[in-house]
């Protein structure tokens, strides 16, 4: 009936390669991987901003009022949210990011959030950070305009100050 | 297109089966068993979970795990045979799923089944990262970052998770807790699946074998004591790790899914689930070549038995509507896989798939007969398609080969006609029984022939010229020797006598009316 253990050569084979299969489990459990392969390091931006509530109105023209069933027609389209800010992020004189940060939400209402991973190699860069409102009107931009030191395999923290509004440097974590 | 990757990808698998049967005998065979397997592996995560979980602290969960590999009583060795158990339970699943495509068991009621599976090993997986994000090593936190980087892409969220995990601020304690609550709560969720899993199969198996069991759970054992799991770095939000030990078995997609955007990750999710819902439909056969069964209600006797060994709960007993005081068998087709045990199972013929019924099998015998006449020192083999047992080649190493679609679906009176025919005897080639594609057919088969089981081999068959083997479907040597011992043995039985040519016919004549519920079919 079948071919089953017959004689010790063959059982000690069958744990040989029982044993085997147990050593691949232990094996393929803790296999050596970098997440990052390259000993570098990183400038890391990470805030989050409660920008200001705008609303912005045009006037609409005679045709496109027309358009507007009877009982919905206005004389003025609105649209609600909060103010997008500007990122703009130069490491050593090049420009690493230049990006438009805008809330989330189906009403533009979601505080803003930054957040971009810079790979820089290792050692002092001059780091400069600008986030501007964008339009007419906004608050004040915030900067920061300094040298940098980052460790191999570190990441550099700019994050904003919740209680002075001002962007920092953190390299340790809270 | 399914159904040539499955038969070219079987080919391999079989010979592997046929291997471990060489080394394990076919009752051992690990591969038959993965899906017991995994069970009684996630059995031991569990409760070496319950002890490492009192020693656990969300406030410090580096320092706790810390703890439980340094100090804490057998921590390390339960640490270690949680890990290593949970990475063998998943390579048992991915086993087990494997060999259910390969052998297109994916169809009909068994939709199911491979539905819950596939869901059972995607929470073993959740489960798996719930309890590596535990550990807070760098191998938990590139987890974690990986999967809030994936949710984030989608609108579910009012804040990016991933903020949590890059330094801007202190790790939440929440997200301890969640994960705690999660990788507590997901056993539960097991335990419901996989009673979905085995809810559409009768009789279903949830242990593998006492010594298979031991075997497997003390090779863990051992691995735990001389190769325990020690401690990776600790996560740090603000570090870029280097080289780390990572569980592949877990951790398998971070090299894949690093480079892409979370939207390729979730398109390739989708990719992946839309072909896993689709495997069900494109393994189907065609209806003609699996019709449901059917049953002869005049022949049925209400034993029940086709009820009982139904290995997918299709048949049910229900009231006649003839006046007959005793129930009818009556078949569910979208629960009826066409396997053909019922048929195997019914004295007097009356249920099976049509064409395939023991009254056809018992037609396709006579000429099969005719066609083959065999002496008293020759076999004649009848074998199940899916086993070694050479169907598709209409012979064994000179003998001929009466085929059929399982060797549950073998009516006992067709072994009994070939033998009253003249042969010397009868070689039943079946699959190793729990590699039965229809899950129950050698057994029911073997206590047919061999133990009185309805419809059993009557008695004056000489069983000495019955005999049944097991062989897979690359094992084709196994049924060769088996075939030549047996002709050795069939030569030294005195010669069988000649059939009485009406006799069957007169005894699968339909059953008249009985005042009485028969318990089982009498041959009149």
């Amino acid at each position: 009936m079948g071919a089953a253990v017959s004689g010790p050569v063959r059982a000690a084979a069958g744990w040989a390669l029982a044993a085997l299969a147990t050593l691949a489990v232990v094996g393929l459990s803790r296999v050596p991987w970098a997440e990052e392969r390259a000993a570098g390091a990183e400038l890391r931006l990470a805030w989050r901003w409660k920008s200001e509530r705008v609303r912005r109105c045009r006037t609409l023209s005679p045709a496109e009022v027309a358009k507007l069933p009877a009982h919905m027609r206005r004389t003025e389209d609105c649209q609600r949210g909060l103010r997008p800010w500007r990122l703009e992020v130069a490491v050593d004189g090049a420009a690493a990011a230049d990006d438009t940060i805008r809330a989330r939400g189906a009403e533009s209402d979601r505080p803003l959030f930054v957040f971009r991973r810079v790979p820089v190699a290792p050692g002092s860069h001059v780091l400069q950070v600008r986030f501007s409102p964008v339009g007419e009107g906004g608050p004040p931009p915030v900067g920061l305009d300094t040298v940098v030191s980052v460790a191999a395999r570190r990441a550099v923290l700019v994050t904003m100050e919740e209680d002075t509004g001002r962007l920092a440097l953190r390299a340790a974590a809270p | 297109m399914a159904h040539r990757i499955t038969d070219g990808l079987r080919q391999p698998l079989a010979r592997i089966d046929a291997a471990l049967n060489r080394l394990y005998g076919w009752r051992y065979n690990p591969l038959y068993h993965s899906g017991v397997l995994a069970a009684a592996l996630l059995a031991v995560v569990m409760l070496t979970g319950l002890y490492l979980v009192f020693f656990w602290g969300i406030g410090a969960p580096y320092a706790s795990v810390q703890r439980i590999t340094t100090t804490v009583f057998l921590g390390r060795f339960a640490r270690s045979l949680h890990r290593y158990a949970s990475d063998a339970a998943v390579a048992a699943v991915v086993v087990h799923l494997l060999r259910v495509f390969l052998q297109r068991r994916t169809w009909g009621p068994r939709v199911l089944a491979w539905l819950t599976g596939f869901l059972l090993l995607g929470t073993v997986w959740i489960f798996g990262l719930t309890g590596y994000a535990m550990v807070w090593d760098v191998q938990g936190l590139a987890l974690v970052r990986e999967g809030a980087r994936w949710l984030d892409a989608l609108p579910l969220f009012s804040e990016p998770i991933s903020r949590a995990f890059d330094g801007e601020r202190a790790m939440p304690g929440a997200f301890f807790f969640l994960n705690l609550f999660a990788h507590v709560a997901l056993p539960v969720a097991l335990g419901v699946l996989f009673w979905l899993h085995v809810s559409r199969v009768a009789r279903p198996h949830l242990l593998p074998p006492r010594g298979l069991l031991a075997a497997a759970v003390g090779l863990l054992v051992l691995a735990s004591i001389l190769v325990p799991v020690g401690m990776a770095p600790p996560a740090d939000v603000l570090a870029l790790p280097g080289a780390a030990p990572y569980d592949l078995f877990y951790a398998f997609f971070l090299p894949l899914t690093r480079g892409l955007s979370p939207w390729m990750v979730w398109l390739g999710a989708l990719g992946l689930g839309a072909v896993i819902l689709l495997v069900p439909a494109l393994t189907r056969p065609r209806a003609e070549a699996r019709p449901p069964s059917v049953v002869d209600e005049r022949s049925c006797t209400g034993c029940e038995q086709c009820w009982l060994d139904c290995p997918y709960e299709a048949i049910r007993m229900v009231e006649r509507t003839d006046g007959r005081p005793y129930l009818v068998a009556r078949v569910d087709p979208s629960l009826c896989t066409s396997c053909g045990i019922c048929a195997g199972s019914c004295a007097p013929m009356g249920v099976g798939p049509p064409g395939r019924t023991g009254k056809d099998q018992l037609a396709a015998a006579r000429r099969f007969a005719a066609a083959h006449p065999a002496g008293a020192g020759d076999v004649v083999v009848v074998a199940c398609r899916q086993s070694g047992g050479g169907a598709g080649a209409g012979e064994l190493d000179g003998s001929p080969v009466f085929p059929v679609s399982c060797s549950g679906n073998l009516h006992s009176s067709v072994v009994e006609l070939l033998v009253r025919s003249g042969a010397g005897g009868v070689l039943v080639v079946a699959c190793p029984p729990r590699d039965c594609w229809s899950r129950e057919g050698p057994v029911w088969l073997e206590q047919r022939l061999f133990m009185g089981r309805e419809a059993e081999l009557r008695s004056r068959v000489d069983p000495r010229r019955v005999r049944v083997v097991h062989a897979g479907e690359a094992e084709r040597g196994v049924a060769r020797a088996a075939l030549r011992e047996f002709r050795e043995a069939v030569r030294s039985l005195a010669a069988a006598p000649a059939e009485d040519p009406g006799d069957l016919e007169r005894e699968c004549a339909v059953a008249p009316a009985s005042p009485e519920p028969l318990g089982r079919w009498v041959p009149r």
